[in-house]
């Protein structure tokens, strides 16, 4: 018999809120994070984690050799940690059952970039040694494990916008294989002017400023950051420790298209392959999803091939399914958005109820998408995050009843 | 769970692209070191890289273009059609959604960084063309191989920087385990990059005039570049077509330091547990194990702890188990750098010879282990583990078996 996989802890830090709390308040408000940008200036639109301050959580020192993406993970991990009473900060050394796995598209992009750029316009031999580390995509989960003393299995997973669940999913395993006693897992994402510039330069970016997922009229992504990280332990440890847990991770399921690095196949194989593949694994058919995440960002193509491959798994069921495009509220957060979207499944579990989805005023598609919250009854959540890259994943959550 | 087996090997180093070529060379002691060519290295104090020569991509993609990717991809690319071809697989025989890809890396495609910089140097932010970020994430790199190749099962890359190989070749090996694919890509690739070589130039870590790990007077490693792929099925699978088997996979186990970003642990405490979780995953001691791979970078620490390690956990068995570092010949070839010592680790299993480690010439006090100077050696190994190492103080110990029909 496998291990059950539960959900003991969580950090979050987004442009919706920062911590489990605020980022469900500010998610069931219906509020969006989209706004103006802090980081780009005048007339940028993003929905960028706002007025950062690391040093909150951190505490102000070794901050200075920390960029965006390790500071984000750095929060988010020691808000899960503490939240799972698993932190290691009075321990003289970290557990090695604990570690991390990190989802992430760019990684380290813009300190990769600077650290070229400096060496291209004072020399190469006037760069700061320092600063050669944080150009490694694994840095965020490399920093966050030396300050939170985390000492076991320290993967970085790249998936495009499917990483946060390819995380979730690797760390289950790792637990299910008894290889750790306890894992952060899910994804971080910094905003930075190359990331910014590079999506506008694709065309990937809404001219319009704003996110409207399956919307007749969407127009693109707005890009945002952050940082979800989900504790994971298995049932038995976590009851040991006398914790009742309620959050399972459930199947999962990843397909590629194999069709192009740059265009979503709107054909929809690999998406409707992803969602069967996850429930099967579940030991649960389409009638048993209460409510579905979805990874929608707005954008033309990808939010019409989720839409089939979601009407080719579910038929008429989807017209009574709940589903929320929580992107509408925190921004296409890339590598981040696959956990993001998981823990807004989770909170919609508990809760029982799916949250809105920000300035929603209507489908394309016959998706039962609110502005309102929509409550349901039900164990099983699905989430789905599908990338233009081909890659696409889907990952169940439940209720421990 | 299933026995998985490595049943394909393609791999494209400093020293040679393909199989037959690489194994050669390296048996032979060649070395892929030389003068970077790639870029003015008249800048920097040390000038010695180790860059895959004379690579047409053209020879390797039949559907992905080499102008839309960049060179990690098509390096990626070459490896995996090697593997492929190497293995006899008929890829149409397999269900395409049960075909996988995992790859590991360290940097991706920095070449695309340094083209955005060059632009912006040269003709302002606003002539940044709009195809550079596309194919930067490093998740590109399978899913061009899933393109190339029509796969449609899991597809993943794990930048876990110079131990990316081994974590990558270890998820394909449990989603072939635990029957979540039939069958498995992975591996690792690497471009040459000027990013790269300016970091470890400043760390003073490149070596002035030859790389020699272990040697008393070792004074550096040296950047490289390259992929390979291993073809990873089950063993039941493999020997009901009558595959070339060249090892197993018994397990793998992975640590962090939680040390320092780029230093090691002074007393190789992520290094032990990484071998010790391998052993224990692949139901081995250490009195199984007859060669070790070593990371073997060449620098004066990380060829000082990975001795600590072993000897650690060895105990008085660490001087008779030989251990030897292949980056003498190949340079560090980051992500992939594990990758392709999985590929000479499954050679050894399967010829029973293990290379060198050459220009060793004066034995360390601190490092007394058997490095295998300079001469290949016929001892006929049965279990091997693969080391790796890695910024963040990633650890990972991969297990490799000969399997005997």
């Amino acid at each position: 018999m496998n291990p059950r996989v539960v959900v003991t802890g969580v950090g979050v830090i987004s442009s919706i809120g920062a911590g489990a709390d605020d980022f469900e308040r500010g998610l069931y408000s219906g509020m969006t994070g989209v706004g103006p940008s802090q980081l780009f200036g005048e007339g940028a639109i993003t929905a960028e984690v706002r007025d950062f301050a690391p040093q909150n959580w951190l505490g102000p020192k070794g901050l200075r050799v920390l960029d965006r993406s390790a500071r984000l993970a750095c929060v988010s991990s020691h808000m899960a940690l503490c939240g799972a009473g698993l932190s290691q900060a009075d321990a003289a050394e970290g557990d090695p059952g604990l570690g991390l796995i990190c989802g992430t598209m760019f990684g380290s992009l813009h300190s990769i970039t600077s650290f070229d750029w400096s060496g291209l316009t004072e020399g190469p031999n006037l760069v700061n040694p320092m600063e050669f580390p944080n150009t490694v995509i694994n840095s965020p989960a490399g920093h966050a494990a030396i300050k939170h003393k985390l000492r076991g299995v320290n993967s970085t997973i790249c998936a495009g916008l499917a990483s946060g669940l390819y995380a979730l999913h690797y760390a289950a395993e790792f637990l299910r294989f008894g290889r750790a006693k306890a894992l952060l897992a899910g994804g971080v994402e910094e905003l930075c002017e190359e990331s910014f510039l590079g999506f506008r330069k694709m065309g990937a970016t809404s001219p319009s400023g704003s996110i409207k997922p399956f919307a007749a009229d969407r127009d693109g992504s707005v890009l945002g950051d952050g940082s979800a990280l989900l504790m994971l332990e298995t049932e038995d440890d976590a009851r040991a420790r006398g914790l009742t847990p309620v959050l399972e991770v459930g199947g999962f399921g990843s397909a590629h298209d194999a069709h192009s690095t740059s265009a979503f196949d709107v054909r929809a194989g690999g998406a409707t392959s992803a969602i069967r593949q996850a429930l099967e694994a579940s030991k649960i058919g389409p009638v048993d999803v209460a409510c579905i995440i979805s990874g929608a960002s707005g954008s033309r193509a990808g939010d019409l091939m989720e839409a089939r491959a979601l009407r080719s798994v579910f038929g008429d069921l989807l017209d009574d399914i709940p589903v929320c495009a929580p992107k509408a509220a925190f921004g296409e957060a890339l590598g981040a958005s696959g956990a993001l979207c998981a823990l807004a499944g989770a909170l919609a579990l508990r809760r029982q109820t799916a949250p809105p989805t920000a300035g929603f005023i209507g489908s394309e598609f016959g998706l039962r998408l609110s502005a309102e919250a929509q409550p349901f009854q039900g164990k099983y959540v699905l989430i789905d995050a599908f990338g233009c890259d081909g890659n696409n994943a889907a990952l169940v959550l439940n209720l421990r009843t | 769970m299933k026995r998985v087996a490595i049943t394909g090997l393609g791999l494209i180093t400093p020293i040679g692209a393909g199989r037959e070529l690489f194994w050669e060379r390296l048996l032979a002691g060649a070395s892929g070191i030389a003068t970077v060519s790639s870029f003015d290295s008249s800048v920097f104090p040390v000038h010695l890289g180790a860059e895959v020569k004379e690579f047409d991509p053209t020879q390797f993609l039949r559907r992905g273009k080499p102008e839309e990717m960049g060179r990690g991809s098509q390096l990626a690319i070459a490896a995996a059609r090697m593997s492929i071809e190497d293995s006899g697989i008929d890829l149409g025989s397999y269900d395409p959604g049960r075909a996988g890809v995992s790859m590991g890396t360290t940097s991706g495609e920095p070449r695309l960084v340094e083209r955005y910089n060059d632009v912006r140097k040269a003709e302002g932010l606003e002539a940044i063309p709009g195809d550079f970020l596309p194919q930067y994430p490093c998740n590109v790199i399978p899913s061009h191989i899933a393109v190339e190749f029509g796969l449609h099962g899991p597809c993943m890359m794990i930048p876990t920087a110079c131990a990316a190989g081994n974590y990558a070749i270890g998820y394909g090996y449990d989603l072939i385990r635990t029957g979540r694919a039939d069958l498995m890509l992975a591996g690792g690739a690497d471009a040459f990059s000027r990013i790269t070589y300016q970091g470890f130039s400043r760390l003073g870590a490149i070596a002035p005039e030859r790389c020699q790990p272990f040697d008393k007077n070792r004074k550096g490693m040296v950047p490289g570049e390259g992929a390979a792929v291993l073809i990873l099925e089950p063993l039941d699978a493999a020997r009901a077509r009558g595959a070339k088997i060249y090892a197993e996979v018994l397990g793998y186990g992975v640590s962090c330091d939680s040390h320092h970003m780029t230093a090691a642990h002074p007393k190789g405490d992520g290094a032990i547990r990484a071998m010790s979780m391998a052993l224990e995953g692949s139901k081995k001691t250490i009195h199984d194990v007859d060669y070790i791979s070593a990371h073997g970078t060449g620098t004066p620490t990380n060829d000082r702890v990975e001795t600590i390690a072993v000897r650690t956990l060895f105990g008085e068995r660490a001087a008779k188990v030989p251990m030897s570092s292949i980056k003498s010949m190949l340079g560090h070839t980051m992500g992939a750098a594990s990758a392709i010592e999985a590929v000479a680790c499954s050679l050894a299993l399967d010829t029973g010879v293990i290379p060198a480690t050459i220009n060793y010439e004066t034995q360390d006090p601190e490092c007394d282990l058997d490095y295998v100077p300079n001469q290949a050696r016929t001892t006929h190994p049965q279990v091997i583990l693969n080391n790796a190492y890695a910024f963040g103080g990633n650890n990972a110990s991969l297990c490799l078996a000969r399997y005997e029909a």
